[in-house]
């Protein structure tokens, strides 16, 4: 393994943001026109010398079709120190019952704000969506750390308890007798086989939702079996 | 006498397909369903239905009435 070629903790946290405000863009695809940009290894110095042009010709034009301020607002994030964990919380936007008709409302187990890669019995915290076919609403970040002074008896009680108003749960790991837990509180936990970004996961959902949903999902919705049958003849006629 | 499964609360998890001992259990269009005229509800072969044991939902599975 050459340390010529791995990246700084900061450089790749750096690509990964950047390649998240680029459209259609992951890591690598960024990564691949960054090397040809500046060679490998990609260094801070390297990056601070890198200009718009060269950036948007560079892999034979890769990002050629894409406009100059969204390149700029990239290139902005590859140069700059990512400020600290604290103010990259993402916006919470308040949620009103009724605001999103159709819609259902998800926890995910997250460490990080961005992956869906936490253990129900230990992640810090559930991030809470609203998600209808055309929105996604993030209305909540929980902490699942327990208040001083507070006795409780059954920990992962406490933490199925805290989502509670949830249908539908994310995550990477669960007990068998934990999810038994959260099953009974009428969340339906879904245990990805890997971790994902949160992006892409709540976005499959959408597409489920948007489409056909299956029943439980439909009832999660708050249809009505009888609407259901309605669309499907709907769909049919 | 025969089980049946509640559409609206099956997440098609198919567990309950491989322990029914009469085959009665297949994947429909939407969800699994179970052949009532091939169910015994496990009598002759277990104490309990087996398919209501392995179920991960509550009143999920049913006795058909009548």
């Amino acid at each position: 393994m050459s340390s010529q070629n791995t990246l700084s903790r900061e450089l790749a946290l750096r690509i990964g943001l950047a390649a998240r405000a680029l459209p259609d863009t992951d890591a690598k695809r960024l990564f691949t026109v960054l090397t040809d940009c500046v060679g490998l290894p990609i260094t801070e110095d390297k990056l601070t010398g890198l200009n718009l042009k060269t950036f948007k010709s560079a892999q034979d034009g890769e990002f050629s079709d894409l406009d100059d301020v969204t390149l700029k607002s990239a290139l902005h994030i590859l140069k700059h120190q990512v400020e600290a964990a604290g103010t990259l919380k993402p916006k919470i936007i308040d949620f009103n019952e009724g605001d999103m008709p159709g819609s259902v409302r998800i926890a995910v187990a997250s460490d990080d704000n961005i992956n869906v890669n936490g253990h129900f019995g230990s992640c810090a915290q559930f991030m809470i969506y609203q998600v209808s076919a055309d929105e996604i609403r993030l209305i909540d970040i929980r902490g699942t750390a327990i208040p001083a002074g507070l006795e409780v008896d059954d920990k992962n009680v406490f933490r199925a308890e805290l989502i509670q108003d949830c249908q539908v749960l994310y995550l990477t790991s669960v007990g068998g007798p934990a999810a038994a837990k959260i099953v009974r509180l009428g969340i339906h936990p879904i245990k990805l086989p890997s971790v994902e970004s949160i992006i892409e996961v709540v976005g499959q959902l959408q597409g489920v939702i948007a489409g056909t949903p299956p029943p439980w999902l439909a009832k999660a919705m708050g249809i009505e079996s009888a609407d259901r049958f309605r669309f499907e003849r709907e769909a049919i006629g | 006498m025969a089980l049946y499964i509640v559409e609206a609360d099956c997440i098609s998890c198919g567990d309950c397909e491989p322990v029914c001992p009469t085959n009665s259990i297949t994947e429909g269009s939407i969800v699994f369903k179970i052949d009532k005229k091939t169910c015994t509800e496990c009598e002759g072969d277990f104490d309990v239905p087996q398919c209501v044991k392995v179920c991960p939902i509550d009143n999920c599975i049913l006795p058909l009435e009548a």
